[in-house]
């Protein structure tokens, strides 16, 4: 049989039944659809996970203040109240070989009075390393500058939102004047808006000298955190083995599950993100995986119907000439096609499915090329597996037993 | 044999044989048949049912294959071919008519000619060629060509099942009750056609029980319980107004019953 004849005679045969033909694609439509849409909305959220992580940079050690391990001695409350990690602490840590960028940072509540509005803002305490480590940039004015830290400066740098909350959206507030407590800080810098990303948003802080923060805001010398960034991304592990060495050394601690401090590697947490989402995403296509098997499983059933049906057909085939491999070719064509029909459209529908409920989400859904043709590829095998029987069967009637079938 | 045909016979049998394994107990359908069909033979095989003619003619037809003795079809052996062996003959040497029509209901006149020719490698624009010569062969009026074949009436539909059967140009037409699902002036210009065809040189062999279609061939094997009971010829008009008289034959007599024109 030629190929274009078995074509033909397969749009012919599967045409003549155009119901069910429809619903057996449905079938496989909705299986591969929903594949598709799980898994573009599975490494789409995987994406922007990442993306934000990365934003915060990727390069980052975070030092926190936190008490010691699990049933330690004098284990506080939480890491949040433990007072640890001094100005010092840092300096010592810019020595280190590894590491590039150097941000102590101490944080404290405060209310800020604007000549027409007050709001109640985030005091960051920051050295002028702070921009370049967290990746901030100004939208107008000047970054805290080491002057200003050494001297106490009442300088202070906006946040996007907070900026906006205070002076409205199109004031320039460098210049201005904002009183909290007792100091009378002057905004030089308005930050440019960075979105929600990392565990802070600047966007509603306060940025003020480190030293001005200790003496006026949280009024003591701990820091809240130290931001490091390591010069080189393949040596995370390293950097974070020397700073925590270095630091159970100075604070005197022989035994690391005792420390008094924690440090959060961003490469860590990436890999644990990426392992949990893509376990995730695994499992969303697994579930959709199981609709398509119920729809291979419609294939066969139709194709068992379709063979019993028309054994008449196939036994006069048989009887002017047809041999076994052009019949059972004939009905592995019909499965094949079938099957085909319904990945395609699934895989259009799918991505509509991924697209629509990714922005009823918030976030993006991602087809990559490689869901698409594992869909194809279980498209295939489906129609070949779930058709094969079938063909089989009707191959194998006899021509003489095919013809006296009522 | 005894007298050696001047041209290859298109069926040669000898001691056909068959038995089916049945539930614990075998039945034999055949029990030695021997029968020489030549070119250009208008044969009736007739029995009453159990007699083996249906088993007979799938054997002819190379549908099935004898369990021992030899068949020649058109002169190759094929009472030995494995199941893609005997399609390929099938498909090439044999044309089949039955008494369902089984044609592709909801498939066109036309499709239903060209069928057979998806199997065989002819070029597309021959197989419309042939396709209608066929369909003119019998007598079937153009307009009907596209027509669903289940709109037409029995004999249309019958004469669409010969149109198929001769697509391939076939050395032997075999017809298994063509009229049994007719009225009888439907029938009659069925075999009317048969008769034309044959006319034309088509050896045709056809399986019936009635015995007025049969008369209306050359020759008639009657079977009874898996054996030839008569091989009779049917010469002229003559003959045939009497109806085919139960002409007993020898045993060894397998003789190609002549001519069309010869004596009996």
């Amino acid at each position: 049989m030629r190929f274009a004849d078995l074509i033909s005679e397969t749009l012919y045969s599967l045409t003549a039944n155009k119901v069910r033909s429809g619903l057996t694609v449905l079938g496989i439509v909705v299986g591969i659809a929903s594949v598709i849409a799980m898994v573009a909305i599975g490494q789409g959220s995987q994406a922007s996970i990442e993306q934000s992580i990365q934003a915060a940079g990727s390069n980052l050690l975070t030092v926190s203040p936190s008490a010691g391990g699990m049933s330690g001695p004098g284990a506080r409350a939480s890491g949040a109240s433990v007072e640890s990690l001094t100005r010092e602490d840092a300096e010592a840590l810019a020595g280190l070989s590894l590491i590039a960028g150097i941000a102590p940072a101490a944080q404290g509540q405060g209310q800020l009075v604007a000549p027409e509005t007050n709001a109640n803002a985030q005091f960051i305490g920051v050295t002028p390393a702070y921009a370049e480590v967290s990746g901030l940039t100004l939208t107008s004015g000047a970054f805290i500058s080491e002057r200003d830290d050494a001297a106490n400066a009442q300088v202070v740098v906006l946040g996007a939102t907070l900026a906006a909350d205070l002076f409205g959206e199109d004031t320039d507030p460098v210049g201005a004047r904002i009183r909290s407590g007792n100091m009378l800080l002057t905004v030089v810098g308005v930050l440019e808006e960075k979105g929600v990303s990392g565990f802070t948003s600047v966007d509603s802080a306060a940025l003020i000298p480190l030293s001005t923060c200790q003496r006026y805001v949280t009024g003591s010398e701990y820091l809240s955190a130290i931001t490091l960034t390591v010069s080189d991304e393949e040596q995370m592990d390293a950097a974070e083995t020397s700073v925590e060495g270095l630091l159970l050394e100075r604070h005197g601690i022989a035994d690391a599950d005792y420390a008094d401090f924690s440090i959060m590697n961003m490469s860590d947490l990436m890999e644990t993100v990426s392992t949990v989402t893509g376990t995730f995403t695994t499992l969303l296509a697994g579930i959709a995986g199981i609709s398509l098997l119920v729809g291979g499983i419609g294939i066969m059933n139709m194709m068992l119907t379709t063979v019993t049906e028309r054994t008449r057909e196939i036994g006069l085939r048989k009887a002017i000439g047809a041999d076994s491999s052009a019949i059972s070719a004939q009905f592995l064509a019909e499965s094949i096609t079938l099957t085909l029909i319904g990945g395609a459209l699934g895989i259009l529908a799918g991505w509509g499915i991924g697209a629509l409920a990714a922005n009823l989400l918030g976030a993006t859904a991602i087809i990559t090329l490689d869901s698409v043709l594992l869909a194809v590829g279980v498209c295939a095998f489906i129609g070949i597996v779930f058709g094969y029987y079938p063909a089989r069967r009707a191959a194998a009637l006899s021509p003489i037993e095919a013809l006296r079938y009522q | 044999m005894g007298s050696a045909a001047p041209v290859t016979p298109v069926i040669e049998a000898r001691d056909l044989t068959k038995v089916y394994d049945g539930a614990g107990a075998e039945t034999h359908a055949l029990r030695g048949v021997s029968l020489a069909i030549a070119p250009g033979e208008f044969t009736a095989i007739m029995g009453p049912s159990g007699s083996g003619k249906s088993t007979l003619m799938h054997i002819l037809g190379c549908l099935d294959i004898p369990t021992t003795g030899t068949y020649a079809l058109a002169g190759q052996d094929v009472s030995a071919l494995d199941d893609y062996e005997l399609a390929e003959v099938r498909r090439t040497t044999v044309g089949f008519v039955f008494q369902a029509f089984n044609l592709l209901p909801r498939s066109t006149v036309l499709r239903n000619v060209l069928m057979p020719m998806l199997y065989t490698r002819v070029a597309r624009d021959e197989r419309d060629e042939r396709a209608a010569a066929a369909l003119r062969a019998v007598g079937l009026e153009e307009k009907l060509w596209t027509h669903r074949s289940n709109e037409l009436s029995g004999g249309q539909m019958q004469r669409v099942a010969i149109a198929r059967s001769l697509v391939n140009d076939p050395s032997l037409v075999l017809a298994d009750e063509p009229t049994g699902n007719l009225d009888t002036a439907t029938g009659d210009s069925v075999m009317e056609l048969f008769g034309s065809l044959n006319a034309e040189g088509r050896t045709i062999v056809l399986i019936t029980h009635e015995p007025d279609i049969a008369a209306r061939t050359h020759r008639i094997v009657r079977l009874q319980d898996g054996f030839i009971v008569e091989d009779a010829a049917i010469a002229d008009a003559h003959v045939r107004q009497y109806g085919a008289g139960a002409i007993p034959v020898a045993d060894d007599a397998l003789h190609p019953a002549a001519a069309p024109d010869g004596d009996v």
